[in-house]
């Protein structure tokens, strides 16, 4: 349903983005894993025709049978909001603090044509659909009198008001708490047709997604089945990120991934990760391909 | 390891923190917010203690009451055996010697004007107290270069601008160090670094640790004890190892599930 062919993106000279390619079938859910500074949200916001100025994307991307890089602008903004869209980290500066919410959630119906009177009407059933107690009152809210999990509710009815095909979370949960967390996670695996997802806490996609994709400066390091990715890590980094999230006994030390991510631009050539990699060799000077069908990965001395 | 043995070192009890909102009408006052009820604890001399809980807890206000950054509404504090509640700032020197706090968004805590030898030796011009040396010596147990001294704070990454609010708070021999969610707007990679750091630190210069924290397994991984706090209370409170394993109050059991972990899924 998604395909993304060579996605690369730039902000002049510097790749942010490398020639990123995956897919999403119908009803799957993917995450997308990795520090800040890895790419994550770029790729998303290259799928949404969302990037900022001075930032620009190349490679295909298809949903269904519609382009979504290189378009124009006329053209994304039927997409958006309709077949393909996107929940934000921080509800609170996504949400118009002026507006109230059955408006704004009656916003991104009536930009889609959908007559004035019926929109206020999907409106209500909307944030019915995403469990907000008393759906009437909340609609008749400003953001600020919502909680931060009721908030990022509302952006998923937002998310959800035309029926897409794709919903695209960047990290959802990250700014709530972790009972609310897991009820706002519990709802996105119910109501998400294809969901690509977005977080660097490797616990999160675990408890979500089928399939997995590891990225580190701007690369896909390793995809996969997330069972397999998980417990057989073949790439160095997947492996060190998840040893990192492990928390070991008391007065034992953590394991660490050495440093610190680099800058964007600043990442050496070849392998992205051979700066910090305890396994590197002079090999690694050379990019390592994406290899292998289901589980891929790319490094040269993977681990087995 | 630090045992259970040891003189306390802060005690709290019977603690009230009530909060006024704003008044809505002419003549009754604004609502009361209790942030705060009935909090007592204890921390030992040389033990490492976590808080855990949620947003809305309380966690943050208990806090500012512990570093007397704030006062309470009832209830007493004692550090090292003296009272610091009611105190004027002037009369908290001994505080502010022995007690330093770490904060949990090392880019809001750091003044971004001020480069990393100024940072640093803040608590000790603040102090009265010689800095000649000391800001060095402080950079290297976090594991900073010398050279980070000349440089600001948007040069540095979020795991190394928490090193240097750990060297700002270590600057003048605390007995005690209070950590305010320290790891929680680092990356994992990065979150180990941070972790060992303050185990070692704790373990070298003896400090006595009050970790805060949202994430009871962390909390686990750091301390020995542990008070769960819901709604203002403390609703549990014991040896870690015996909370995680067996919970009492339904708080914690929720708090427990709701977590997300690698082990129960692969």
């Amino acid at each position: 349903m998604l395909k993304v062919e060579g996605l690369t993106v730039r902000a002049g000279t510097v790749e942010l983005v490398s020639d990123v390619s995956f897919g999403i079938a119908p009803g799957e859910r993917v995450g997308l894993i990795g520090e800040s500074g890895s790419g994550k949200s770029l790729t998303a916001l290259s799928l949404m025709g969302l990037l900022p100025e001075g930032v620009t994307a190349s490679g295909r991307a298809r949903l269904g049978e519609r382009d979504l890089v290189g378009v124009p602008e006329s053209r994304m903004k039927r997409l958006r909001g309709g077949e393909l869209s996107m929940v934000f980290q921080e509800p609170m500066t996504a949400l118009n603090p002026l507006m109230r919410i059955g408006a704004q959630v009656a916003e991104v119906l009536t930009l889609h044509g959908r007559p004035r009177q019926e929109a206020r009407e999907r409106s209500v059933e909307l944030l019915e659909r995403v469990r907000l107690p008393g759906p009437a009152q909340i609609a008749r809210a400003y953001p600020h009198q919502l909680s931060g999990g009721q908030r990022q509710r509302v952006m998923l009815a937002i998310a959800l008001a035309n029926g897409p095909g794709l919903l695209i979370c960047d990290e959802p949960t990250t700014a709530l708490d972790v009972t609310v967390q897991k009820q706002m996670l519990g709802l996105i695996a119910e109501v998400a047709p294809a969901l690509l997802f977005i977080t660097h806490d490797l616990a999160v996609v675990a408890s979500l997604c089928e399939r997995v994709l590891v990225m580190y400066g701007g690369r896909v390091v390793e995809s996969g089945p997330l069972r397999e990715v998980f417990t057989r890590p073949r790439h160095r980094y997947t492996q060190g990120l998840l040893a990192a999230s492990r928390l070991t006994p008391r007065g034992t030390r953590l394991p660490i991934i050495p440093g610190a991510v680099p800058a964007a631009g600043h990442f050496p050539g070849g392998c992205v990760f051979r700066d910090r990699c305890p396994h590197a060799t002079p090999a690694c000077a050379t990019t390592p391909a994406l290899t292998g069908d289901g589980h891929a990965h790319a490094c040269w001395h993977p681990a087995d | 390891m630090p045992t259970h043995a040891g003189t306390p070192l802060i005690e709290a009890t019977g603690l009230n923190r009530v909060f006024r909102r704003p008044r809505t009408s002419l003549t009754r006052p604004g609502a009361a917010v209790h942030a705060l009820r009935e909090v007592s604890l204890t921390v030992r001399r040389g033990e490492r203690y976590g808080i855990v809980g949620e947003s809305g807890s309380g966690k943050s206000t208990l806090l500012r009451l512990l570093c007397a950054l704030d006062q309470p509404t009832g209830g007493t504090i004692r550090f090292d055996g003296q009272e610091i509640t009611g105190r004027p700032e002037r009369a908290l020197r001994f505080l502010r010697e022995n007690l330093q706090i770490v904060f949990q968004d090392p880019m809001s805590s750091l003044d971004p004007r001020m480069r990393v030898r100024d940072l640093v030796a803040e608590p000790l011009v603040a102090l009265g107290l010689p800095v000649a040396g000391r800001v060095a010596e402080l950079l290297d147990a976090v594991g900073l270069p010398a050279s980070s001294a000349e440089r600001y704070p948007h040069q540095f990454s979020g795991g190394q601008r928490q090193r240097i609010a750990i060297a700002r708070a270590l600057a003048p021999r605390p007995k005690a160090l209070v950590a305010d969610e320290p790891v929680s707007a680092l990356d994992v990679s990065v979150r180990g670094q941070i972790l060992n750091l303050l185990a070692d630190l704790a373990d070298e210069l003896e400090l006595t640790l009050v970790f805060v924290s949202h994430d009871l397994s962390v909390v686990r991984h750091v301390c020995e004890t542990v008070a769960v706090m819901h709604q203002g209370a403390i609703v549990e409170a014991g040896p870690v190892d015996d909370v995680w394993a067996a919970p009492a109050h339904p708080y914690t059991r929720a708090l427990l599930e709701a977590v997300p972990t690698l082990e129960g899924l692969i």
